[in-house]
């Protein structure tokens, strides 16, 4: 987990970044405080023609076909000079109310790809449900699929490269998470502190989730 | 002294010489006994000539000799003549005892339709073991005006495993007329031949068919032209090599192609199966629906929803190379 804006490791819990102070505070600084509605599709910067939305959006609609605990949604949009289009992610998946997302479907599940043509940039963030099953470099190789089409200008394409990208990660990470769900579970979970017994199983329910104790029982 | 004793000696040999002379008469015959063909060494002096009832000084005869004039040629077991003998065949292969091993028959089965395919006579053989001897009641003529007076024109021979210079041939009364007896005792000679250059009876008859579906190549040019002229010698020769080439490839790659056929229709169905399963997983995958744990995570940084980020790149420009992007720096890449 790293900070939007020095990109440096940050700790869990963590309320700002302690090497650059960062947190939404000064994010909504930057973009404003006030929420704003969105469409799992917003194109700002108007450089998807109609055919173009359409095939993005059917890419969009396949990941949460199968997916369904999860949305993914692109934003495209002039960010000016000032911006930085990694903060500006952070922010508008905290803040942003997607329209046709279901209103049960928290930002938690979404996955967002932001891209500015004025800056030529695009980032990817994620909410935390996905933290455990997302890294930097899953997203990283998901933009590197669009990378070739975004260079001659052909967006549509490379947002449906990414995405058909994102949904085979994600399916392989929900058969892992299946045959190995302890290990997705250690990356969020609080660390076992020296000494601790992990893992302890409550007398007289073997199968019961087990919590963790410290020191003998 | 010494010349009298000379003298002696050659009048001794002198005389001895007129008694040789007079003791062995030269023989002689007069103008009848010419005309009546007892010349040509056919006449034999009173002297040579064995008595009545004389009995000859010859070696007696040794007991394989004395075994094999007195066991029989073995015949056909009669169960088999209807199969051979009864009607006219339906393959061109005639093979009731099981002369010819399973594979062999095939083979041999598969150029005979190979040539009944590629030549207007056909070929029809029937396969009897070597020693076998055809019952004495039938005639190979009478059963080829019977049974093969219709239909196609065919060749018919009788072919003795292992003993290839037993072989007959016979043809069908359509091809009688047409085609000289010179010309069939030559093609049957030939195909004798090149049976005999090999020593394996399956090679054998292999060879014998081969070159016999070449004669009959020919024949059918006689009988086509409507030429009773028997070919010319030179053709035996100056045979062409390629249709020889072509059966024997054609003959060798039969077996293969039967082969072919016979598992075509199960790989095809087999095939078939395996692209309708693969559809079928293709699509249950597709239609698969994928859920992740929901876990607890802290919020971090005061976000509500997220926190952190992803990747971010560049695609400005196509020198700023995507490998450099990797790694994630602190400000957009266009910064840096």
């Amino acid at each position: 987990m790293k900070c939007p804006r020095c990109v440096q490791r940050i700790h869990r819990a963590a309320a700002s970044c302690p090497h650059c102070g960062f947190s939404i505070v000064e994010a909504d600084a930057l973009f404003g405080a006030q929420g704003l509605r969105l469409r799992r599709l917003t194109d700002t910067a108007g450089i998807l023609r109609h055919g173009d939305r359409e095939q993005v959006e059917a890419a969009l609609g396949r990941i949460t076909r199968r997916l369904p605990q999860l949305f993914a949604a692109v934003y495209t949009g002039a960010l000016g000079e000032a911006a930085n289009i990694r903060q500006f992610g952070f922010w508008l998946l905290n803040r942003a109310t997607f329209e046709d997302v279901p209103p049960d479907q928290r930002n938690d599940a979404g996955i967002l790809i932001t891209l500015d043509p004025e800056s030529k940039t695009a980032g990817m963030v994620f909410g935390y449900q996905l933290d455990a099953f997302l890294e930097e470099s899953d997203s990283f190789d998901c933009l590197s699929r669009a990378h070739a089409y975004w260079l001659e200008e052909r967006y549509a394409d490379g947002f449906v490269k990414a995405l058909s990208h994102l949904e085979c990660v994600l399916c392989k990470r929900s058969r892992q998470a299946r045959r190995h769900p302890k290990h997705f579970h250690q990356k969020v979970s609080a660390p076992v502190m020296p000494g601790a017994r992990a893992f302890h199983h409550p007398p007289g329910n073997p199968l019961a989730v087990g919590k963790i104790t410290e020191g003998p029982p | 002294m010494r010349g009298w004793q000379a003298a002696m000696g050659g009048a001794v040999w002198l005389a001895a010489a007129a008694a040789s002379a007079q003791e062995v008469p030269l023989p002689t015959w007069n103008e009848a006994e010419r005309a009546a063909g007892l010349v040509d060494g056919a006449l034999l002096t009173a002297d040579a000539a064995p008595a009545a009832g004389e009995p000859l000084d010859l070696a007696p005869p040794t007991a394989e000799e004395s075994a094999a004039s007195e066991t029989p040629a073995p015949g056909i077991p009669e169960k088999f003549w209807a199969a051979y003998f009864g009607e006219r065949p339906r393959k061109f292969l005639i093979d009731p005892q099981g002369v010819l091993s399973a594979n062999d028959a095939r083979e041999r089965l598969g150029f005979l339709n190979y040539h009944a395919g590629d030549s207007a006579i056909d070929l029809f053989v029937y396969v009897f073991k070597g020693d076998q001897e055809i019952p004495a009641e039938l005639r190979a003529e009478e059963m080829a005006e019977r049974f093969f007076a219709s239909g196609r024109p065919a060749a018919i021979v009788w072919y003795f495993q292992g003993s290839p210079q037993r072989a007959a041939l016979h043809l069908s009364p359509a091809l009688t007329d047409a085609v000289a007896a010179a010309e069939q005792r030559r093609a049957l000679e030939s195909s004798i031949m090149q049976a005999l250059e090999k020593e394996n009876p399956s090679a054998q008859l292999e060879a014998f068919l081969v070159q016999m579906s070449i004669r009959i190549y020919w024949m059918e040019q006689l009988w086509g032209g409507g030429a009773a002229a028997a070919t010319p010698a030179a053709a035996e020769v100056k045979l062409p090599k390629k249709p020889d080439q072509k059966a024997v490839l054609l003959a060798k790659l039969q077996p293969l192609l039967d082969k072919a056929r016979r598992f075509a229709l199960p790989a095809a169905g087999t095939a078939g199966a395996l692209v309708v399963a693969g559809l079928v997983a293709a699509g249950l995958r597709l239609r698969a629906r994928f859920r992740l744990p929901v876990l607890e995570v802290e919020p971090r940084l005061g976000g509500d929803h997220a926190a952190g980020a992803g990747a971010v790149i560049s695609f400005a420009s196509a020198n700023l190379a995507l490998a450099s992007q990797r790694e994630q720096r602190s400000d957009d890449p266009r910064r840096t």
